[in-house]
């Protein structure tokens, strides 16, 4: 059974070697989502306070909140990626992230060598691993450029590269933040219909972004994090999407 | 539940990432293949820039120090390849943490992933200096005796040292920023203070305290059994010390900090 459950969760950011003033401080808190405290000398960032989520097989959840209000924290603390310092966490199934995806990737290494490193860091098997990499390979589109070292590579052609990779490697839940901003018309087309497809395949979808109307068309619930808090998780009705 | 600093929890989070080879040699293996990507002779140049040194300074040395070309220009070369093995480890082990930020931030793999990681691209390039070895015994005449065997001990205390210090030091620099140059400054004084370029036979005895330094140790426990010079008794029994310490902290470290570490990068 596919599930994500965060109890109490709270993750907070020592932040050090920076010293706000007090008016700086209480500025930045109240345009920016975080709350920032200070303790002995330490500038501390509350990312995330006290979440309580349980999300369940067929969920489609959108996060929503200002910048800084804690969506990307919240997911990469779903991922794994920061042990909570109070509350627990549980995670069943495997996890694919889109958060970030082209942070993974080596410059100077090609784009074949890239498939094959993050194939290895996500634990994927060798078999697996021949098997899909002329698929992701086709799917990028990017033809004789996965010779060439990815520094050489436009914004754009990373995104596609990162984002081939990561559908292809079977999951259950999938997180991403925000949709998918690059790319052109073409692609665009191609990756909404493979990102449905993984979508249908997971169990669980969690996608953090600023579009309402985004989150309308794809999810079926949504929480809004203010502060890292959880200020509003209700259920969504699904507008079907309008094509225009 | 807050982050368990249970040690049982720790060795067992440790282990799995240990035993994660495929990603550790991986990474490793790009580190040092990515860097001479652009270079015609690739990986050769670490072979080729130590083969430079030791000719550079090899002879002239052995005339500074009045000394036979067969018994200080091979103490001298293996001294020099073995620092270098010994202190760049110790010095890259400060990046364990700090320099795998972009993969540690994408939550795929488990810590103990990178320690490996800085552990087995220092023994890669060792592997490319220690292939000189093979000239160097011709020219020299350096035979293989029977002592030899005891390398393997002592190469493989220096390498349990070289990972406890992977990640004891990538613990504690990603966390305070200054650690890195602290090191890299003792390391450079200590490279004088141990016996890589001097004969510790000429030591005058008011400086013999000199050979207690665990690196003087640690580089007698694998040069002295290629040289046919055996490390005596209390020197293994020293240095066994030294390692349990070292593992010990590198332990206690993981077990506290791990948790922490990802917020600090």
């Amino acid at each position: 059974m596919t599930q994500i459950r965060l109890q109490d969760v709270s993750v907070a950011f020592p932040i050090f070697g920076a010293h706000g003033t007090s008016l700086k401080h209480t500025l930045t808190a109240s345009v920016t989502g975080g709350r920032i405290g200070r303790d002995a000398g330490v500038t501390i960032i509350q990312a995330l306070q006290d979440i309580c989520l349980d999300i369940q097989e067929g969920d489609r959840v959108g996060v929503v909140g200002h910048n800084g209000s804690g969506k990307t924290t919240l997911l990469r603390t779903m991922k794994g990626v920061y042990p909570p310092q109070s509350g627990r966490r549980e995670v069943a199934g495997r996890i694919a992230s889109l958060v970030e995806p082209v942070q993974g990737m080596e410059p100077e290494a090609t784009g074949w060598e890239n498939i094959a490193l993050r194939g290895v860091l996500t634990g994927v098997s060798h078999s697996e691993m021949q098997r899909i990499t002329p698929e992701i390979a086709e799917f990028s589109g990017l033809g004789d450029y996965l010779e060439m070292p990815v520094r050489t590579y436009s914004t754009g052609m990373l995104m596609r590269l990162a984002f081939s990779i990561a559908t292809s490697i079977r999951c259950d839940i999938l997180l991403m933040d925000e949709w998918l901003s690059v790319g052109d018309a073409d692609f665009k087309e191609r990756a909404e219909v493979r990102l449905r497809e993984v979508v249908e395949q997971s169990g669980i979808l969690v996608l953090a972004s600023h579009s309402a109307e985004l989150i309308a068309r794809e999810c079926n619930r949504v929480v809004q994090l203010e502060h890292g808090r959880v200020v509003r998780d209700a259920p969504l009705e699904r507008t079907p999407p309008t094509r225009s | 539940m807050p982050p368990s600093t249970s040690l049982r929890q720790a060795w067992q989070e440790w282990w799995e990432g240990s035993c994660n080879l495929r990603a550790w040699w991986t990474l490793a293996r790009y580190d040092i293949v990515l860097r001479y990507r652009r270079s015609i002779l690739g990986p050769l140049w670490l072979t080729i820039s130590m083969g430079a040194m030791l000719l550079g300074i090899g002879p002239l040395y052995t005339e500074l120090f009045g000394a036979s070309k067969t018994e200080f220009f091979p103490h001298l070369a293996l001294g020099i390849i073995f620092w270098q093995f010994i202190a760049g480890s110790i010095n890259d082990g400060c990046t364990t943490f700090s320099n795998a930020a972009n993969h540690i931030k994408q939550g795929d793999n488990l810590l103990a992933v990178f320690g490996w990681r800085v552990w087995a691209r220092n023994l890669i390039q060792f592997a490319h200096h220690i292939v000189l070895i093979v000239p160097l015994a011709i020219w020299t005449g350096l035979r293989p005796v029977p002592a030899n065997l005891l390398f393997f001990v002592g190469f493989t205390i220096v390498l349990v040292n070289l990972l406890a210090a992977a990640f004891s030091l990538g613990i504690v620099c990603a966390r305070f920023r200054d650690v890195p140059q602290v090191v890299s400054s003792l390391m450079q004084f200590l490279m004088f203070v141990t016996p890589v370029f001097w004969l510790p036979d000429r030591l005058p005895a008011k400086a013999q305290a000199l050979l207690l330094n665990p690196f003087a140790i640690l580089l007698d426990v694998v040069r002295g059994p290629l040289l046919d010079k055996p490390p005596p008794a209390w020197a293994w029994m020293t240095i066994l010390g030294w390692t349990v310490v070292n593992v010990l902290v590198a332990a206690v470290l993981f077990t506290r900090k791990r948790a922490q570490i990802v917020y600090w990068l």
